[in-house]
């Protein structure tokens, strides 16, 4: 199925999904060494970001997140592709200096259709998300 | 986007790659927020320190002095490191250097803070300043009504090379209304140091999805400016707000209608002594008692925050390694109050980084095997940081049981009775 959103990083990527109703910061949440959610008491503590398509509601946090997503991209660290509700201007900067795929907005209410394991492809440029369920 | 001639020029290349490349991220960020245009900056903010050395040379190629002021966030001083024995301070001094060696060139201040307007340096009301610092942004927009939009420490540099920034955000009079209020009015702050300002800060951020401006209602009129500060600065941690209007207090906001632009909130919380108890325990993350480091000046420290530092230690040596993190001016002014010097005898240092960030003691990356596993500070921004990025056991208190644990190396601190 493809659900038509609106673009924030231009590219194409994709992979499997981690989903998290939840706001993210790259930096705090997430250690760019090892791709792992790092903040204490985290509900995703410990897992992986690393080449996967992360679906969550919004950005927070410090501006050093573009900083740490940066970091996390030249290690290879960094997600795939991001699909959140609404981006603000620290995650939107920070996937537009970094270049990780973008999209936010999506038509329908994204965590009705996509879990945590499904395939997903983004398509930053035209704004299209596209499930392939597992 | 709407492009003026002298921008066409600057992103056709004309001027540069580095203003080339920097123009091009500008309008790619205006563009995805239906900025119509780009405005000139009153001045702008940069973190050289902060910014990786590949991205800072994108940025910088064929840029030359700038006719707009640009000031810096806290910076790293890995000299210093090595003389305090530092295991792996040499390995940042070339980058360090070689960042600093094109700063100077372009002009640019070492201001080197998160607190400029202690140095003198801060906006009127209306002025434009793109910067990096989540920190100095909310308490620029808040504590001075100037226009400063959330904005990434990369693309902070972008806007500085260039001397615009998209028309967006918070630079729009329509988006600075406040549509969270949060009413306050239960809790009983007589007592209240900066640290418990910071926890009802931090409480606040976590409450707000995405950046909507906030209105803080049921605190006395003019609140001091330590206090102020205290409040605003943790929300874009937890969360991210980046304007905060304290009623009676802050520029924009002389009534709650004034704060609201007239209209009603969409949404009003009510902060009790639970909210603040359970916000209070969330920022101690830790398991026994011994405490390695000690944090303060997160945001970078007052003169008033020192001396009060001072009296705590006059005499005293301390167990842990301690760091104010602040700048040079402040310190140098710390100084010839004698209470530099106070701090230092005990075993405290003074630097011009982020204590909670750029904090030589708990990064692994300078500190290799003789790391500071642990830490106490008076910051929920700071303990938030040392978790999070450090990966250290931290313990949130005030600035007495900050001082009490480095003297003693033990954690003898109690959640508040609220």
């Amino acid at each position: 199925m493809v659900i038509k959103a609106h673009p924030v990083s231009k590219g194409k990527a994709e992979g499997e999904a981690v989903v998290y109703e939840g706001p993210f910061a790259f930096l705090g949440d997430l250690n760019p060494v090892t791709g792992k959610i790092s903040l204490p008491r985290h509900k995703l503590e410990g897992m992986s970001l690393a080449g996967k398509v992360f679906v969550f509601t919004t950005g927070k946090g410090s501006s050093g997140c573009d900083m740490a997503a940066w970091a996390a991209k030249k290690n290879g660290n960094a997600p795939a592709a991001i699909i959140c509700l609404q981006s603000e201007p620290v995650l939107s900067g920070a996937v537009i200096t970094t270049g990780i795929p973008t999209v936010d907005n999506p038509e329908k209410n994204i965590f009705d259709f996509i879990q945590t394991g499904d395939y997903v492809k983004v398509d930053g440029t035209a704004g299209l998300i596209e499930i392939v369920k597992k | 986007m709407l492009l003026s001639k002298e921008e066409r020029r600057m992103i056709g290349g004309e001027l540069g790659p580095g203003i080339q490349r920097a123009m091009k991220l500008l309008v790619e960020l205006g563009e995805s927020f239906d900025a119509e245009r780009l405005v000139p900056v009153s001045y702008a903010h940069i973190a050289y320190d902060f910014c990786p050395e590949e991205f800072w040379n994108l940025m910088t190629e064929g840029v030359h002095p700038t006719r707009h002021r640009v000031t810096t966030h806290p910076s790293y001083s890995p000299e210093i490191w090595a003389e305090w024995g530092l295991p792996l301070a040499d390995r940042w001094i070339g980058e360090h250097e070689r960042k600093l060696k094109k700063f100077k060139e372009l002009g640019w201040l070492r201001t080197e803070t998160c607190a400029e307007y202690l140095l003198g340096i801060f906006p009127r009301k209306g002025d434009v300043v793109p910067m990096g610092g989540s920190c100095m942004q909310v308490a620029n927009n808040s504590l001075f009504g100037a226009k400063v939009d959330r904005m990434g420490i990369l693309i902070s540099l972008a806007a500085a090379v260039c001397g615009r920034t998209p028309l967006m955000g918070l630079l729009l009079p329509e988006n600075r209304d406040a549509s969270y209020l949060f009413d306050v009015s239960e809790l009983d702050m007589a007592d209240w140091t900066t640290s418990h300002y910071h926890c009802l800060g931090y409480y606040i951020g976590d409450q707000v999805p995405g950046f909507k401006p906030v209105a803080v209602n049921g605190i006395r009129p003019n609140l001091p400016f330590d206090l102020a500060r205290a409040l605003v600065i943790s929300m874009p941690t937890s969360g991210a707000v980046t304007l905060a209007h304290i009623v009676g207090t802050t520029p924009e906001a002389p009534t709650l209608e004034s704060a609201l632009g007239n209209k009603k909130p969409d949404h009003v919380i009510k902060v009790g002594k639970t909210e603040m108890k359970k916000t209070w325990e969330r920022l101690n993350v830790w398991d026994n008692d011994i405490v390695e480091h000690v944090a303060f000046g997160c945001p970078h420290a007052t003169i008033d925050e020192i001396g009060r530092i001072a009296v705590l230690l006059d005499g005293k040596k301390i167990m842990t390694s301690m760091l104010i993190g602040a700048s040079a001016s402040v310190e140098a002014l710390a100084r010839r109050q004698g209470w530099a010097d106070i701090i230092e005898k005990a075993g405290g240092h003074f630097l011009p980084t982020c204590p909670s960030i750029g904090n030589p003691f708990t990064r692994a990356d300078i500190s290799g095997d003789r790391r500071a596993k642990s830490a106490a500070t008076n910051s929920a921004r700071s303990a938030h940081y040392l978790a999070s990025v450090s990966g250290a056991k931290v313990f949130f208190g005030t600035e007495e049981d900050c001082v009490n644990a480095a003297v003693k190396g033990k954690w003898g601190g109690r959640i508040p009775k609220w």
